[in-house]
């Protein structure tokens, strides 16, 4: 390891370690543009000037260029590297069209902050400035290219990091320009990360325009809940609205980088529906009033019935501290009826995982540093966006991908695609883990033979699988595979992407509970009176939405705890709301068994544009902020047990009851979390998974998919998504197209169990036969389209034959 | 020390401890006073009479505009930031041709302190501070002003400056035509 | 009626005018203390509220005692209740034995213009002034606080200096007229006053009396810029104000007791008695508000050198050499 003199002070740097950040670690911090941890060095700027004085490089060089090597000794001090850095950001200045105020950069533009700290700060060039035009990049991204200081951090955001192919840097000379070939959205799903990436105000936020500057918003340190990687997140609120959420830095999750959907998914907690007032019986209250209202309820009910006949449900998308509470609510009252996700699979594939999972998951950073990957039933791009970018990363180094998935998986980079049904994915499984190969078809055999062969050459595989596809005992079929890879000098990492943020969380709790099938039985058969659901909504995972309709309308009391606008919200006898995201504290547990911490960035309550109406904020004084009755869903579930709890109270009694979570209550937010121990006791295998064959002429199998932006809970309450949501349409193999004479684009009608709906028609070349695909989208009529749920069998018919 | 003493003994003479200085300096302010006690104070009587204060005064803020009358606050929050009694507050916007504005803007007068910090902030000259000082109130709330309270119609000290004629955005002229711009590059040019 | 009951009827009578003519000359004199320096620093001071100001002190008798009376949680409240009333009341004892006219006939009888024309009174004089501490100390330490209480110890050991130098440089008063009584005293004074006599103790009197009664530059109990306010910071409404009233009185009490001492008391010219007694008595008051319009406050370590070092040592040779000085011209 290198030891260098930088300014009279020695640092011991791992080798490969640029100058740059050998100086950053002695705490100098010199002016940089170009240079970012996550996308290199090119030496673009040409403002980390140093003076080298010994060693093998000598003079004035870019620090950012040259890798730190014994015997250097350098100063940044001196006066030559000061006036050269001087003169280059004067020179990157030049042009700038002296817009700041106007300019939503402004506050936190490392531009404004590095020409300070380069020492230029009296204007001299007075001649003319070049200008450029803008181009119209969509509903997410700002251009404003004046401001451009050609530091090329964008291109290799988009372009190297991102994948993103539509958009690059153009011209030669003066000229160069960083956009479009013509106007037009950005289109890669990770556009929103270089507004983050370019230190100047040629990209910004457009759903933040003009809105707050950062002195004002008050953001911290959270996690992404939209899926269930954990990608660390720094939302931004002001005058009580979440305003944007930019990207937050953990290397074991996402690194620097966020997807769309996080960055502008925010607004869920925005939504004008938000009920934020306690209500009993469909009138509002006040929260004395509603929590009596409750635990009264409650009583009655266990007094008369005994206490099964109060049943929980807990959510994925709630902190684990209040799926503690529910569950300890649960224990207290005698019940043992909780469960903590409605979704069959999803709940099963969760216990499997962490029961299972253990040592063996892969982190993202796992997945960046592998060597060979295989994906099977797992959708990245949709079902967990970074983790296509994090499998990306793996590939630019040249590690081989094989995807083994019926769906059309779109990915930012090359990859060998295995289309084959989804009923043949237990038997490939099967075959990996060294079952029959012969049971699949000959090309798939072939195959599947070299990417077994990859697999046990790679010294640091990863496995990666879905729960949509694949299922619990899928899943666990995938883990035991990796097992059987693995050896004691060759580990062979999985990765299961699960369905919530806290799915992890909310397996290792549920244990050998019931599963929510088990509740709504109970339901229909009566048993059941009372449903407590905290941050969920059962119909949003229910297989069948007429059964479980039906379950609902014969209980006693729904209560329900959320802060979405859900059905279940909205019809719940007793409703109280809870705090967003962003306005709470508490802990997710991400798909590898990742303790992370969220703290709240802003206080819940009516935004003053709202209150305001557009206008001036009303001009009236109240004693309590309008619509700041959201409590945490882990205060409320506390108070209604009698007991005054504090997060640290709850994280520590989390830590006694499930030691498994020891060092909860040490976490820090912003950190890089903390793996939770392995699981003692596995719970239960799962129960095989069946995967029905079709029969019958003409029907076809459906199968409902994850939409990047049109499928999930929260995600369907943003607002600004909405561009990224794609018109509803049915997939079919060309094949099945040609048999039906239906033809790309067409309108046609898509029936099945569900009732029949109009939908576009994609015709996807290589999707096996017998195989209609679906993406739900939450809003439209295919919201009912569960995905994971098994097949739905459906009939697709041109418009002509469906009214003959 | 022996310096201290020295330039003691050079600004009061060879003895520092002189009784006679002592003396003098205990009574003759006493003849001071007495002498001030029959000169004619220097006090105004406020409400008789008035003094013109000069024109930078620091009293009640105005909002101005530009010389072609469109309001010059740009609503970068500059001003909210630099008051050191936060008793600026306003949301930013944008209008149809691109121009950022605030589409509220408040001063709460009965906090501000008048210390001039918002109009130095102020990069568009929109906010500035008027002599005009007679301006109190028993509600705290009438001396809360809104955008249309303290607009004013002219440029108040300065009617010539318009900040989107300098900023190279295109909003007030055309992208690149402003006075120090070239238009904007050809892009697809490979000319040298 | 008996003479008895006459005496007793005179007396309250007395006693009834000075406390009337004392508040009200305490109330004017604080307007008088503001417009006087207003003028010495170019100002004019209240004059807003009736003619002249006349009307001010009204006016904050008003605001006092409608102010919230407010008392610190851990003040020792008895204590606290009872030293603003100590200092007042010690400094209106003292006026018992002033005597400001000769006695004048009444109905045939001869009225003493003296409440009570003690043969000690200076001695009662000595010791009420050193009782009028009690109302600083424990309004100080009764207050729980930091700054009341520094004030209160500063306060005291102030007091206790000056009080020293005060009764030496009345040594040589009543070894020249005497006697003890202040009459007697007042009599002795004519036709040259003491301050002629003997200017020595004259000034020192007047510097250890405006120590005594706390004034610039002699205020350090309750120096405003490192004690806020010293032994009263606490204090608020009319105790506050008892406080402040009783400072304004004590200030005409020693102004009396100056003009008893050293100006030849009622003694003068054409004027009739009492104006004269009045007149010395504003002269002396007006003199401690120029002092305090013009001489900034001591450092308390140079208060007390001054009281220890300089007044006393000058007031012992005072009383040894006016001593002499009366020995030899008894001879
Ligand atoms: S647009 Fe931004 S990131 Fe790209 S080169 Fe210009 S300044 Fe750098
Ligand atoms: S990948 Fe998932 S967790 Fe990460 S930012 Fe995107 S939506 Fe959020
Ligand atoms: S004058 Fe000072 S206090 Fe008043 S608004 Fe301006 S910055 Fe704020
Ligand atoms: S500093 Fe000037 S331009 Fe900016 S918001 Fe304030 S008044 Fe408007
Ligand atoms: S950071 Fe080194 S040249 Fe840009």
């Amino acid at each position: 390891m290198p030891i260098l003199t930088i300014d009279n002070q020695q640092i011991e740097v791992l080798k490969g370690t640029n100058v740059l950040e050998a100086a950053k670690g002695l705490g100098i911090v010199i002016p940089h543009f170009c240079y970012h941890e996550a996308l290199g060095a090119v030496g673009a700027c040409r403002l980390c000037a140093m003076n080298f004085v010994e060693g093998p490089v000598k003079g004035i060089q870019m620090a950012c260029m040259i890798e730190a090597k014994d015997e250097m000794v350098i100063t940044t001090t001196d006066q030559a590297s000061q006036e050269m850095r001087a003169r280059v950001i004067e020179w990157l200045m030049m042009y700038h069209p002296h817009d700041c105020p106007v300019c939503d950069e402004g506050g936190e533009c490392q531009l404004q902050d590095m020409t300070i700290a380069g020492g230029h700060d009296i204007r001299r060039y007075g001649g003319k400035k070049r200008t450029y035009s803008n181009q119209d990049l969509g509903p997410f991204i700002c251009h404003e290219m004046n401001r451009c200081i050609q530091c090329y951090r964008c291109v290799r955001t988009y372009q190297d990091y991102c994948g993103g192919t539509d958009f690059g840097v153009l011209g030669t000379n003066q000229r160069v320009y960083f956009g479009r070939f013509r106007d037009g959205r950005l289109e890669s799903p990770f556009s929103g990360n270089i507004v983050d990436a370019c230190p100047t105000g040629v990209f910004t936020d457009r759903t933040f325009r003009y809105r707050t500057r950062y002195w004002d918003i008050e953001e911290a340190p959270s996690v992404c809940p939209h899926c269930s990687l954990g990608c660390a997140v720094i939302p931004g609120g002001r005058f009580r609205e979440l305003q944007r959420v930019r990207g937050g830095v953990n290397k074991q999750t996402n690194g620097f980088f966020i997807c769309d959907r996080a960055r502008f998914g925010g607004g869920y907690g925005n939504h004008p529906e938000r009920p934020r007032v306690p209500r009993v019986d469909g009138a509002q209250t006040t929260w004395p009033e509603a929590l009596r209202a409750l635990r009264k309820r409650i009583t009655d009910l266990v007094a008369r019935h005994g206490p099964g006949a109060v049943a929980f449900l807990g959510s994925p998308r709630a902190s684990l501290e209040a799926n503690y509470l529910l569950d300890s609510w649960a224990a207290s009252l005698g019940s043992r009826r909780i469960a903590f996700d409605s979704h069959w699979q999803h709940d099963r594939s969760a216990r499997v995982a962490a029961g299972k999972l253990g040592p063996r998951a892969a982190s993202l950073e796992d997945i960046r540093c592998s060597d060979f990957i295989l994906m099977i039933g797992v959708d990245p791009l949709n079902e967990a966006p970074m983790l296509a970018l994090a499998v990306r990363q793996a590939v630019r180094r040249g590690v081989r991908l094989a995807v083994i998935d019926p769906r059309p998986v779109t990915l930012p980079c090359a990859a060998a695609h295995l289309p084959l049904a989804p009923e043949a994915l237990p038997d490939v499984l099967e075959a990996l883990a060294g079952g029959d190969i012969r049971r699949l078809g000959r090309r798939e055999a072939v195959l599947l033979e070299g990417i077994l062969e990859q697999l046990r050459a790679a010294e640091r595989p990863v496995l990666i699988g879905g729960p949509d596809l694949l299922g619990a005992a899928g899943i666990e079929r995938l883990l035991d595979t990796a097992r059987l890879l693995a050896s004691e000098h060759r580990p062979c990492k999985v990765m299961t992407v699960l369905a919530g943020p806290n799915s992890f969380g909310c397996g290792v709790l549920a244990r050998q509970g019931p599963d929510f099938e088990a509740i709504l039985n109970g339901m229909l058969a009566g048993e059941i009176k009372a449903l407590v659901c905290l941050e969920s909504d059962p119909m949003t995972g229910s297989s069948d939405p007429a059964r479980t309709g039906m379950a609902l309308g014969k209980l006693e009391l729904l209560a329900a705890l959320d802060y979405l606008p859900t059905a279940a919200a909205h019809h719940a006898h007793l409703f109280l709301p809870t705090t967003a995201v962003p306005e709470s504290a508490g802990v997710y547990v991400n798909n590898e068994g990742r303790m992370l911490l969220f703290s709240s960035a802003m206080d819940p309550g009516t935004p003053i544009s709202v209150s305001g109406g557009g206008d001036h904020p009303p001009r009236t004084f109240l004693p309590a902020t309008p619509g700041s009755e959201p409590r945490p869903a882990w205060a409320t579930l506390g108070h209604l047990q009698g007991r005054r709890l504090s997060l640290r109270d709850i994280r520590q009694a989390i830590e006694m009851e499930h030691p498994n979570f020891a060092g909860l209550s040490s976490l820090t937010t912003g950190g890089e979390g903390k793996r939770i121990a392995d699981i003692s006791p596995p719970p239960e295998t799962a129960p095989e998974i069946p995967f029905p064959h079709s029969e019958g002429e003409g029907t076809l199998r459906l199968y409902a998919m994850e939409d990047f932006a049109g499928s999930g809970e929260l995600a369907g309450y943003a607002s600004a998504l909405a561009p990224l949501r794609p018109t509803p349409f049915v997939m079919l193999g060309a094949l099945d197209a040609k048999q039906r004479s239906l033809s790309d684009g067409q309108q046609v009608r898509l029936r099945s169990e569900l009732g029949g709906v109009g939908v576009a028609l994609r015709v996807v070349p290589d999707l096996p036969a017998g195989i209609a695909l679906v993406p739900r989208l939450r809003g439209t009529a295919l919201e009912s389209y569960v995905p994971g749920r098994g097949h739905y069998d459906c009939q697709i018919l041109s418009e002509d034959e469906e009214k003959t | 020390m022996a310096e201290g003493i020295d330039v003691y003994k050079r600004r009061y003479g060879q003895n520092p401890k002189s009784l006679w200085r002592d003396l003098k300096g205990t009574v003759e302010p006493f003849y001071v006073t007495l002498r001030n006690m029959f000169k004619k104070p220097v006090t105004y009587q406020y409400p008789e009479e008035k003094r013109t204060p000069y024109p930078r005064y620091r009293a009640r803020i105005v909002l101005t505009r530009d010389p072609e009358g469109g309001e010059r606050c740009v609503a970068c929050y500059l001003c909210s930031a630099a008051c050191p009694v936060d008793c600026i507050s306003m949301q930013s916007s944008e209008d149809e041709n691109g121009r950022r504005y605030a589409a509220w803007f408040r001063i709460n007068f009965s906090r501000c302190i008048y210390c001039g910090l918002c109009a130095e902030a102020c990069p568009t000259l929109a906010i500035q501070m008027t002599p005009f000082y007679e301006f109190s109130g028993r509600d705290p709330l009438k001396m809360v002003y809104e955008k249309e309270d303290l607009l004013i119609a002219d440029g108040g000290k300065d009617n010539e400056y318009n900040f989107y004629k300098h900023a190279g955005i295109g909003v007030a002229n055309p992208r690149g035509g402003n006075e120090d711009e070239y238009g904007p590059v050809d892009v697809r040019s490979n000319l040298p | 009626m008996s003479d008895f009951a006459i005496d007793i009827l005179l007396i309250l009578v007395k006693l009834g005018l000075i406390f009337a003519v004392l508040l009200t000359g305490a109330a004017y004199l604080v307007l008088a203390e503001r417009r006087v320096l207003g003028r010495i620093q170019r100002r004019y001071g209240p004059n807003r509220v009736g003619p002249f100001g006349m009307m001010q002190p009204l006016a904050d008798a008003v605001k006092l005692l409608t102010k919230e009376d407010f008392i610190p949680a851990q003040a020792d409240k008895p204590i606290f209740f009872v030293a603003p009333g100590l200092a007042a009341v010690t400094a209106l004892l003292a006026f018992a034995v002033v005597p400001f006219s000769p006695p004048i006939t009444l109905f045939g009888r001869e009225v003493p213009m003296v409440v009570c024309d003690l043969n000690i009174g200076v001695l009662y004089f000595l010791g009420l002034s050193s009782l009028a501490v009690y109302g600083i100390a424990l309004g100080g330490w009764a207050s729980n606080s930091k700054y009341a209480l520094l004030g209160g110890i500063r306060g005291l050991a102030q007091l206790i200096s000056y009080e020293l130098a005060m009764g030496l440089s009345l040594v040589p008063v009543v070894l020249m007229a005497g006697s003890f009584s202040l009459t007697d005293i007042v009599l002795a004074q004519n036709p040259v006053p003491f301050a002629l006599l003997n200017p020595v103790a004259f000034l020192v009197f007047l510097i250890s009396t405006a120590a005594e009664s706390k004034r610039i530059p002699f205020d350090i109990p309750e120096a405003e810029n490192e004690l806020v306010a010293g032994f009263h910071t606490e204090y608020s409404g009319m105790r506050f104000g008892l406080f402040f009233v009783g400072e304004y009185i004590n200030m005409m009490i020693l102004g009396s007791m100056i003009t008893v001492f050293f100006l030849g008391g009622w003694i003068g010219p054409v004027l009739p008695p009492i104006v004269w007694f009045f007149a010395k008595v504003m002269a002396v008051a007006f003199v401690f508000i120029w002092m305090r319009g013009t001489l900034p406050r001591l450092r308390y370590d140079q208060l007390m050198h001054f009281g220890w070092k300089f007044l006393i040592p000058v007031s012992l040779i005072n009383v040894i050499v006016t001593g002499a000085l009366l020995l030899w011209l008894k001879g």
